[in-house]
């Protein structure tokens, strides 16, 4: 009774299977990106950003690529990584095993992307970081690749440009210690400030913690230790209160940041206080030209906010792809032989045309590309101030 | 008019849950080996057919998780993830289960006249071999699997403070922190060439020898943190030890934040692959095994009794004092060996990692799975790792998913979904079927 029973259900499951056989066509190749962003967690805003500008670059592209004469349609699979790093790995895993991505965009931050480099680069998947600045991310990992310039070209970029603009020979740096954007790009401004002007010109290192508010103590500490301006490569919300407490500390020297300064909030939170401030970026929202204000236009038009960098760099990340799949040629449909062609496409990018500037890629998967000192005019508008590019 | 519908789905819950016991009664004698081999044949189907039956069912790759993620990601799968899912696991392990109970009771039988041990060795061997050939099929699931298993770990040690003893301890992430880093450094000075410990000390072939090592030291150095705890805090209790605990988090955190040494809050990458499926099986085995025993024994029945009334244990010659250390510091030995593994499963350590978000996820398992239990603990680790893993397509309203569940399940279980049971494994792998037996069976539950 009961193994007739059984047996009736196994035919129908099978007669079931043959029905959704003929309905289930053979799928057309299909060209899948990997979005691996943090939509939840610390840091939401950033993994939205990415979002909407991988989503506003497949709207651009139509959904389609036409890849050597014929055209597959593009998706795009975005998962939320809740900006954890074990999270990021077993993302990057997903992407990697289940969903069969051509190449992974993401993760952002350094915490998420250096181990899901790191299960990119065992996967043989072609991974780009549109935001993380950690040398490890990419170190002797052939398949991960990064947009931002590195930590180790801004800071003494930084140190050189307030040389030659201001003349300064002593140097106060206020960061957090307890983030790794702000502690390593801390580290790389001091060593190339102290490689211009010699051991000891630091004047004063002064550290905080993620969520700190009051600067006063590290403030006067630098104040006394007679540096002639200080460098914080701290987050916007960050920067208009140290910029705030500073003034009214009576620090009346200039005050030099990062490209973390680089949002439209800033200047809402800090206004008058923040006038007459230089800081490195990647790109300008301001005034932009050419396809960077299409960009930004369209972005803000979409999504009511003018981009963050992180935006930024996430749709020339998603162009890069293109331009990789594009010189590749052809995609075969055998998922590891266009992963290989898409990276070797990857490392052989050159002057690549983006929002963010012009990029060179090498083996080592850190652009070869300029940043630029942007200055707060004394009312209240940015402008490009002077371009710094590496040495050849 | 609702009434009539609250009446209708009434009936109808009535009857489907009837149905479900009276199909279940069917199962009811089937012993653990009869399902050990039911899931092997399974593996064995998804292995040989699974990508086959995946196309034909309309499905690019045989699901990694049950399916869940895949129709979240895109409902109109709905089907042909519920067929896959049927013909691959569901029928197979029915009727497997099924039709070998007979024969799988008589080996039961036949395993009893053996040492215990031996029989706990052929069910673990089966258990691994089910999970190496699962987990084979993809990646992704591997991981999904390694991280669960440390979350067993993990949870169990909690489990150790937070249910036996009934102390509200939130150091936890510290602990694991501090294996991590401890193991973490061991590896990478000894046996990585890399840019922060310079050139490898000892050739590559021992460091999978070494890496049991480097666990313990790991485990060692955390009950010597627990150590610093307890002795502040025991001579208080309840709130008082959460604050202290928690405190202690922070300050390994800060620790590890400003050790310029150790990578500060830029962390350790670059660990060698040595955790991999088997090492951390062997590892949860030992964990499960020798926490079980720790809970049975006399000192876990004096856990209890401080838990229930301090006075009243240390009136019945219970030493309370040395109780609650002893098993605060094994937990935390625990939890640095779980901080261990993980740091060499995700090969990257930062003292981010460790904080207040690792400790809601640990406290979740914790409490989701049930206080005072070993089963609940695995449960509680499994269940809430592929539960957030398989719901991740859901984005922002996982987070509003997790917390109503976790709502639910302190109004209707308050003390988790299985607390409050012993872990007996002599009687896991009985026969099953006998009238007497059944008997006992119900006095357990």
């Amino acid at each position: 009774m009961k193994t007739k029973k059984i047996f009736r259900l196994t035919l129908l499951l099978v007669i079931a299977t043959l029905i959704c056989t003929a309905c289930g066509q053979a799928a057309q190749p299909t060209i899948k990106i990997g979005v691996n962003a943090p939509l939840t967690g610390d840091i939401p805003k950033v993994g939205e950003g990415s979002k909407f500008a991988a989503e506003m670059w497949l709207e651009e592209i139509g959904g389609e690529l036409e890849v050597g004469g014929q055209t597959y349609p593009v998706e795009l699979v975005i998962e939320d990584n809740e900006s954890k790093a074990e999270s990021a790995a077993s993302v990057n895993q997903k992407l990697i095993t289940q969903d069969e991505v051509l190449a992974i965009v993401g993760p952002q931050s350094s915490k998420q992307a250096v181990p899901a480099g790191g299960a990119a680069n065992d996967g043989q998947t072609p991974m780009v970081s549109p935001w993380s600045t950690n040398p490890n991310t990419t170190l002797n990992r052939p398949w991960v690749f990064r947009t931002p310039f590195l930590d180790s070209f801004q800071g003494p970029a930084v140190a050189k440009f307030v040389t030659e603009e201001f003349g300064f020979t002593k140097a106060g740096v206020l960061y957090d210690i307890a983030s790794d954007y702000p502690k390593g790009l801390a580290d790389y401004f001091k060593q190339g400030w102290e490689d211009i002007h010699g051991e000891g010109s630091v004047v004063a290192f002064e550290s905080f913690t993620t969520g700190d508010t009051d600067f006063s103590a590290q403030i006067t500490k630098i104040k006394e230790s007679g540096a002639e301006f200080f460098f914080t490569p701290q987050y916007y919300n960050e920067v208009a209160l140290i910029v705030q407490q500073a003034r009214e500390l009576g620090f009346n020297q200039p005050i030099v940041g990062s490209d973390s300064w680089g949002s439209a909030e800033l200047l809402n939170l800090c206004g008058e206080d923040c006038y007459g401030l230089f800081y490195s970026s990647h790109y300008l929202a301001e005034n932009p030209t050419g396809e960077a204000k299409e960009f930004i236009e369209g972005y803000e038009e979409k999504y009511g906010y003018v981009p963050d960098d992180v935006g930024a760099l996430t749709w020339d990340t998603m162009h890069i792809i293109e331009r990789a799949i594009n010189e590749c040629g052809e995609i075969t449909g055998d998922i590891e032989a266009d992963r290989t062609c898409v990276r070797d496409a990857l490392a052989n990018i050159k002057n690549f045309e983006g929002v963010t500037g012009t990029m060179t890629f090498t083996e080592e998967g850190d652009p070869i590309k300029c940043a630029l000192i942007i200055k707060i005019g004394d009312d209240g508008s940015k402008s490009v101030y002077e371009q710094t590019c590496p040495e050849e | 008019m609702p009434k009539k519908i609250i009446s209708v789905g009434k009936k109808i819950w009535a009857t489907m849950t009837g149905w479900l016991k009276k199909f279940w009664s069917n199962f009811r004698d089937v012993p653990l080996i009869s399902w050990l081999v039911a899931f092997s044949v399974t593996v064995a189907l998804e292995i040989f057919i699974g990508q086959a039956l995946a196309r034909m069912v309309g499905l690019s790759k045989p699901p990694a998780l049950f399916g869940v993620a895949l129709v979240l990601d895109n409902p109109a799968k709905f089907l042909s993830a519920i067929i896959y899912m049927i013909l691959v696991y569901g029928l197979p392990v029915g009727v497997i289960a099924y039709l070998t109970k007979g024969v799988g009771n008589q080996i039961a039988e036949w395993l009893l006249q053996f040492p215990l041990l031996l029989t706990s060795v052929v069910h673990l061997l089966l258990i691994y071999g089910v999970m190496h050939y699962w987990t084979s099929i993809s990646d992704y699931r591997l991981l999904v699997a390694r991280l669960a298993m440390i979350s067993i770990i993990v949870t169990l040690s909690l489990n150790v403070v937070n249910g036996y003893m009934g102390e509200f301890s939130c150091s936890h992430p510290g602990f694991m922190a501090l294996g991590a880093y401890v193991s973490s450094i061991f590896t990478v000075l000894l046996f990585v060439t890399d840019n922060r410990f310079g050139d490898a000390l000892l050739p590559a072939f021992l460091g999978p020898f070494m890496f049991p090592v480097s666990l313990v030291l790991g485990g060692f150095v955390s009950a010597a943190g627990a150590l610093l705890v307890a002795i502040p805090s025991f001579r208080t209790r309840g709130d008082y030890l959460a604050i202290i605990s928690l405190a202690f988090m922070f300050i390994v955190k800060s620790l590890f934040e400003n050790l310029e040494v150790v990578g500060g809050a830029r962390g350790i990458s670059n660990q060698p692959d040595y955790a991999n499926l088997w090492t951390i099986f062997v590892w949860t085995v030992l964990a499960i095994w020798i926490i079980n025993n720790f809970v049975r024994s006399t000192m876990g029945k004096a856990l209890n009794a401080v838990r229930d009334g301090e006075l009243a244990a240390s009136a019945m010659t219970v030493n309370t004092q040395k109780t609650k250390m002893v098993a605060f510091l094994f937990a935390a030995f625990w939890a640095g060996i779980g901080g261990g593994l993980f740091a060499h499963v995700i090969r990257y350590i930062n003292p981010g990692t460790f904080g207040i978000r690792k400790l809601a996820e640990v406290l979740a398992m914790v409490y989701f799975g049930g206080l005072n239990s070993v089963t609940g603990s695995i449960v509680g680790a499994v269940g809430f790792s592929l539960i957030s893993e398989a719901l991740r397509p859901l984005d922002i309203f996982k987070w509003i998913f997790i917390p109503i569940m976790l709502i639910l399940i302190m109004i209707y279980r308050p003390t988790g979904l299985i607390a409050f049971r012993e872990f007996d494994v002599a009687q896991l792998f009985q026969p099953k079927g006998k009238k007497d037996e059944e008997g006992v069976d119900h006095a357990a539950a």
